[in-house]
């Protein structure tokens, strides 16, 4: 299959393979060994980082499946992040859940709520589906804020750390871990839900539902189907999100990360999963870097100057993407990809 | 292939910055922590960050704590302010609290609702003492790490309450509802021990009514229904950019304690009335503030006269003519002294969170803000809210008028 003159795929399986030569492989296994070792030399702000860079990976794989491979533009995941959260805190708080059945009763519920929130899309898309989305981030709010007696309204809720046994997850090192294998499981489900039938009905819905219709495939089942799986994620992600605080409150969940997230989709590229991840990355580096930059900009100028830099920095890099690399880091990754492949004999602009 | 070898080059440069975390100096104490510098408290943030650098130099050149009182600060030790702006994410505030641990932070801060109730616990957890900007009826609950220098909202609320009451002529009971802002910090007076103190105070309650925390539209539907409701006094927590559409909109609709219809709206401290008088003047005559600090120009106090006196000597061209710096200089202050304090009973290489909360936070009594404050700031273990009285503001004739001083209530 591989050899010094090229890769060369000889059948259907290899063909679809996800990792196709041992490199990819060594790389893979390579970047997994980095990644759980990284609690021995990175500190606990980088943890911190790592972590939350971990469960917006896993949100942003949602909303991938959601609006990247099945065209369905939604502008309300924080709220179905909200849902998965609270409904994973409720149970863990109040009920006495161990977070193992919680989370999964969490990404349910998420699921449900985006069932219900995705039955619009079967008559209506683009900027009205949008539209509706947005009305679900501030219904599922404006519930939780009501219901105060449940989930603590605007005081919030305090909610136990996760336990293995006798166990409790209370270290930065052991929640990374918990995040960052819950990562790694969503990217591969991720990649694979995509190369499913199902996979294949969303993207040819993306392309063109008439199309898809008239060629048998059942926009309200595959478009529900969509928004649940979708949903799912953004359960598990905000289950994470709110036993990592310890605690659940709908700032938690504001309606900007939503554009947020669909704003590391459009940086990472729309349709891939290599693109959920790196948008995911490198928006919250882009955070971080914002951070560091602040104090100096606001010693050399003034205090202000350092105000609304991360808005504006978040959307100036939305804009360049958009502009002059529509398809997203995932291209640049896979132009790198190519270079290599070819390097010393690649092509020179 | 340049502009990939030069993004590479960026990215790792990034990477490594991030994980680069230098070492800090040997006699360096660090204030300050989380700001706001985005999003709604972005002007209040930057008013107490100018405080916080102000205070800092201050006990640097003079190793003392305030011109009036007796607290020396160690010669050999420099203060440095050490912050980065959260953008009131409490993801963000996370990741940044982290950081400013790891770079051998003792204190922190707290820079709005959202970031207190993500952070509390785990502060706790940390026994990290911090200040807060925020001051929300959850603090009280316990645990405690947290310490306010004004009164909760609640609190304040109450003295407002109390003191429209002691002025109330009519024989029926006045009608009292919220008129508050849409988010956490408006919210956090939704609790039924504040309904029952309203009551038990002789008061109607009427409802609830909710403004947007940066109105996009004068909230017309909103005042009217307290009109049609008939409500006597108005009650909510809100920023200025809230409370100033709010206001307006009460005058065009003839509704005030001036006005053809007669309501009183009085809010918790972000309203503060010195802000709202000097942008308004006239027009906001009757809005009533409690728990917030005297205005700037008041230099008559001694504790303004030492902000003035700081902008003069450090920024002179670039004066803060917002009220939060006094609150920057107060949060300065309370952390320098918990810092000062653990120092008697530990050396500063030996210095640990748990000393400075324990040996410093909880000792500080009695500490004199130079009348910044409403009260001089007593905490202890369990005693979060520094000052014991509350001080309620209106404006009349575009000036701030202290109308009363009352004491808290501990509604939580």
């Amino acid at each position: 299959m591989g050899s010094g003159t090229g890769t060369f795929h000889e059948t259907y399986a290899q063909d679809m393979a996800v990792f196709r030569s041992g490199l990819q492989w060594g790389i893979a296994v390579a970047f997994l060994v980095l990644l759980f070792t990284s609690p021995f030399f990175c500190s606990d702000r980088m943890l911190t980082i790592l972590t939350m860079m971990g469960i917006a990976v896993i949100s942003v794989h949602g909303l991938n499946i959601l609006t990247g491979y099945c065209g369905q533009i939604s502008i309300g995941h924080a709220g179905f992040m909200a849902v998965g959260g609270y409904t994973s805190a409720i149970l863990a708080a109040r009920l006495g859940v161990p977070f193992w059945v919680a989370l999964p009763c969490g990404a349910l519920a998420a699921g449900t709520a985006g069932l219900i929130f995705g039955l619009p899309s079967l008559k209506i898309k683009g900027f009205y589906l949008i539209m509706a989305t947005i009305a679900a981030q501030f219904i599922i709010i404006w519930t939780i804020l009501q219901l105060r007696s449940i989930t603590g309204g605007p005081d919030g809720l305090s909610v136990p750390p996760p336990r293995i046994g006798n166990i409790a997850l209370t270290s930065k090192a052991n929640y990374f871990y918990l995040v960052m294998a819950a990562a790694c499981v969503a990217t591969i489900l991720a990649k694979n839900i995509v190369r499913t039938r199902a996979g294949r009905a969303f993207i040819a819905i993306r392309d063109n539902d008439l199309a898809a219709e008239v060629m048998g495939v059942s926009l309200w089942n595959y478009k529900l189907q969509a928004f649940f799986i979708g949903c799912v994620y953004a359960g598990v992600a905000g289950s994470l999100l709110v036993h990592y605080f310890s605690f659940a409150s709908t700032d938690m969940f504001p309606f900007m990360d939503s554009v947020w997230y669909l704003g590391m989709l459009i940086v990472g590229g729309m349709g891939s999963t290599t693109g959920a991840v790196l948008g995911a990355v490198a928006l919250r580096l882009l955070d971080e870097l914002v951070t560091m930059v602040g104090p100096i900009l606001s010693a050399a100028v003034a205090p202000q100057a350092a105000a609304s830099l991360g808005l504006i920095m978040h959307g100036l890099v939305i804009i360049i993407f958009l502009i002059f690399e529509p398809r997203g880091l995932a291209h640049r990754w896979e132009m790198i990809k190519t270079y290599f492949r070819l390097w010393p004999f690649s092509h020179q602009e | 292939m340049d502009r990939i070898k030069l993004a590479m080059v960026f990215i790792i440069a990034v990477a490594l910055s991030a994980v680069a975390v230098p070492a800090a100096h040997a006699k360096t104490l660090y204030i300050g922590g989380t700001q706001s510098l985005t999003g709604p408290f972005a002007e209040d943030s930057a008013a107490v960050l100018a405080g916080f650098e102000d205070y800092a130099k201050y006990v640097n050149d003079n190793h003392i704590l305030t011109p009036w009182g007796k607290q020396k600060f160690p010669s050999d030790i420099k203060l440095q302010v050490m912050w980065r702006d959260d953008e009131l994410k409490p993801a963000k505030a996370l990741s940044i609290y982290e950081e400013l641990k790891a770079k051998g932070m003792l204190v922190a801060r707290i820079s709005g609702s959202p970031i207190a109730l993500a952070l509390k616990d785990r502060m706790w957890a940390d026994h990290m003492g911090a200040t807060s900007m925020a001051s929300g009826s959850y603090l009280l609950k316990p645990p405690q790490s947290i310490f306010t220098y004004y009164p909760i909202y609640t609190d304040s609320l109450a003295a407002i309450a109390d003191w429209f009451k002691a002025n109330w002529k009519e024989k029926r009971k006045p009608r009292v509802a919220y008129l508050t802002a849409d988010n956490a910090m408006g919210r956090s007076i939704e609790i039924p021990k504040m309904k029952a103190y309203l009551l038990k105070d002789g008061y109607e309650f009427v409802g609830t009514q909710y403004v947007p925390l940066v109105p996009t539209s004068p909230p017309t539907t909103q005042l009217t229904w307290l009109k049609q409701k008939g409500v006597d006094l108005a009650l909510g927590v809100m920023i200025n950019p809230g409370s100033q559409p709010t206001v307006r909109e009460m005058v065009r609709l003839g509704m005030g304690p001036f006005q053809p219809y007669k309501m009183t709206f009085g809010v918790a401290l972000p309203g503060h009335a010195a802000v709202l008088a000097a942008a308004m003047g006239k027009l906001g005559d009757g809005y009533v503030c409690a728990g917030s600090f005297r205005p700037l120009d008041d230099l008559s106090t001694p504790g303004i006269k030492f902000c003035n006196d700081l902008q003069e000597k450090y920024r002179p061209n670039h004066r803060i003519t917002h009220i939060m710096y006094e609150a920057g200089i107060l949060e300065a202050m309370i952390q320098t002294d918990a810092l000062r304090l653990a120092m008697q009973k530990t050396p500063v290489d030996k210095l640990t969170r748990r000393d400075v909360l324990e040996n410093g936070f909880y000792r500080i009594k009695n500490l004199d803000t130079g009348d910044i404050s409403s009260t001089p700031l007593t905490y202890g273990k369990g005693h979060i809210q520094g000052v014991d009285k509350i001080r309620v503001d209106q404006v009349q004739n575009g000036k701030v008028v202290k109308v009363g001083l009352y004491p808290l209530r501990r509604i939580y």
